[in-house]
């Protein structure tokens, strides 16, 4: 690409300098604090006993054999793999939607990154208010068309409180989604999709045989990009629930922040912290290697 | 005839299109409803969805000097983060679409990579760096921790727009004399503006919404940003609902308006950088 430029050794020193304030920052605040988030795994440091001493992998040993943290773990799971799924689906059979050329449609393409753009604490408060128990607008609506004679606590009620939590995160993500594969939609090759239809392909066989294969690429990034963001996202979860109730909606940034902030074990968090990573890559390799075998199946 | 069928034909799709509209409209409707209600409406059982006798007095209310204080605040971090972020964004992801030297691709994996670390896994020690550095507190601290969090998005996303600035321009201006200083700023950064703009108004939303850095940085009232005063606000005044959301109005109008006006560059910043992968 810029091969002229090669050899000229005041390019060579422009490219560095330009480089360097960026990369000190990336080194300083990103690759720095991740390696020191191990090391300070391996120091016992708490509120009583400020001075940090060296355990090994004491706490390591610790968090395994605590079901709080095996509890972590399976929420961390099912609220990423909810949350993704839910994103990326429903955001494509959105896009598909918006893509149809029906009446009315500018005015909502225009409006619909607008849960995105809502600030997340604002959007946890006002769906913790349409959640309430006795004001809430969704209790409120089943009662009153007969769905459900008393009502439902959605966010006090372990059985229902991940669900309820999934589904705000799906209203404010999905949208991102959507918006991502529109722009997907709208740079297939048309022309193919005209001759398939001549040919007298169906709608659905030209959706798999010619537009998912085509925006498959874009599919897989923001399949990428929504794992790792709602694996990491803390404030929704953390303004409706806490975590809880009986940590039912306990997941990594939620516990690292009470571990640390909360009860001043900075030890215990950071161990959390750097086993939140090692799920995070784990979980991305999974998704990576999926995506592998079903591109090869296509 | 044949048109009739084709309406026939769409109107179910319209519908599930309406059904969208409202899923993603409705709470944003609520959320202005209720902060026009007077203090005992949002209790009527059932609840009603217009207000019966509307009023301001819930913005007059949600505007008490500490609220203003956070917006302050909010707007002081969000603003000096974008004026720092955007031109150290600049000058990297310059480098890297222009020269191809193997330190800079290793610089390249490197802020890619740095993607993925977890904000929770590195708050501990930037909260120890922070506090070892009396930073604790501080406009600094935030303004810190979300250069690092919006940093390297931002090259990533000037990289895409840089790629399709045309590079004889800038060999012509070399022709002509410009040293590559000259040629980056006269040519390079004014052709760059739609990535500039689209960048800018990325990080006013991150940092606008950002809590967990917030949270944990801060602990006085003078210092809270606005998402870290909001979360306060539930139970400190029992549940004041129309107040609640008469600030939670005033706290999203400001980057919904921003994403408003320069939507059309920040769409195009956003698929840019997804798209092209």
């Amino acid at each position: 690409m810029a091969t002229a430029h090669k050899g000229r050794r005041s390019d060579r020193w422009m490219a560095y300098g330009f480089m360097m304030p960026a990369a000190l920052l990336v080194g300083l605040f990103m690759y720095w604090p991740m390696i020191d988030t191990f090391r300070e795994s391996l120091y016992s440091t708490s509120f009583i006993n400020p001075v940090p001493s060296f355990v090994g992998l004491a706490t390591y040993r610790k968090i395994f054999a605590d079901r709080e943290f095996w509890q972590v773990v399976v929420n961390s799971i099912v609220w990423t793999a909810g949350v993704v799924f839910l994103q990326n689906v429903g955001g494509f059979l959105i896009a598909l939607l918006l893509n149809l050329r029906l009446p009315g449609q500018g005015l909502l393409r225009s409006l619909i990154l607008l849960p995105w753009v809502l600030p997340g604490v604002v959007a946890a408060i006002l769906w913790r208010f349409m959640y309430d128990p006795q004001l809430g607008l969704i209790n409120s609506f089943l009662i009153r068309t007969g769905l459900s004679d008393h009502g439902v606590g959605w966010l006090a009620d372990p059985g229902t409180a991940m669900a309820a939590v999934i589904f705000v995160a799906f209203w404010k993500g999905f949208p991102f989604s959507t918006v991502v594969f529109l722009a997907a939609l709208q740079n297939v090759d048309q022309e193919q999709v005209e001759a398939a239809k001549i040919d007298g392909a169906g709608a659905t066989r030209r959706l798999f045989d010619i537009v998912l294969p085509a925006i498959l690429p874009v599919v897989a990034v923001n399949m990428l990009l929504t794992t790792i963001l709602t694996f990491n996202y803390f404030d929704v979860i953390y303004v409706l629930t806490r975590g809880g109730p009986l940590n039912a909606t306990a997941i990594f940034p939620t516990r690292i922040y009470e571990v640390g902030f909360g009860q001043f074990r900075f030890g215990e968090a950071a161990a959390y912290g750097s086993l939140a990573v090692l799920v995070l890559v784990l979980f991305v390799g999974l998704l990576l290697v999926a995506q592998r075998m079903q591109a090869r199946a296509v | 005839m044949a048109r009739r069928s084709t309406f026939t034909r769409k109107m179910p799709l319209v519908a599930l299109q309406l059904a969208v509209a409202c899923l993603v409209l409705f709470p944003f409707f609520w959320m202005v409803s209720v902060s026009l209600k007077p203090a005992t409406e949002p209790f009527a059982i059932p609840a009603r969805l217009w207000p019966d006798h509307p009023t301001l007095e819930n913005y007059v209310l949600a505007f008490r000097p500490e609220f203003r204080r956070y917006f302050l605040n909010s707007t002081i971090v969000s603003g000096a983060t974008v004026l720092i972020t955007v031109p150290l964004a600049l000058l990297a992801a310059y480098s890297l679409t222009r020269y191809q030297f193997r330190v800079l691709s290793a610089f390249l994996a490197a802020v890619i990579l740095a993607q993925f670390f977890p904000a929770g896994a590195m708050i501990i020690p930037i909260y120890k760096m922070v506090k070892a550095a009396n930073l604790l507190d501080t406009y600094a601290s935030l303004i810190i921790a979300y250069i690092t969090i919006t940093l390297p998005v931002s090259i990533w996303m000037l990289r895409g727009f840089l790629a399709r600035v045309p590079k004889t321009l800038e060999e012509a201006a070399a022709i002509d004399g410009a040293s590559p200083l000259r040629a980056f700023f006269d040519i390079v950064v004014p052709l760059a503006r739609p990535g500039i703009i689209a960048t800018t108004v990325f990080i006013l939303i991150v940092t606008w919404q950002e809590f967990l850095f917030a949270l944990a940085f801060t602990s006085t009232k003078e210092m809270r940003t606005l998402p870290v005063g909001m979360n306060d606000y539930i139970g400190q005044y029992g549940i004041r609902y129309g107040e609640l959301m008469a600030s939670s109005v005033l706290v999203s109008v400001p980057v919904i308006a921003i994403f408003f006006f320069l939507q059309r560059y920040f769409i195009a910043g956003l698929t840019a950088g997804a798209v092209k992968g």
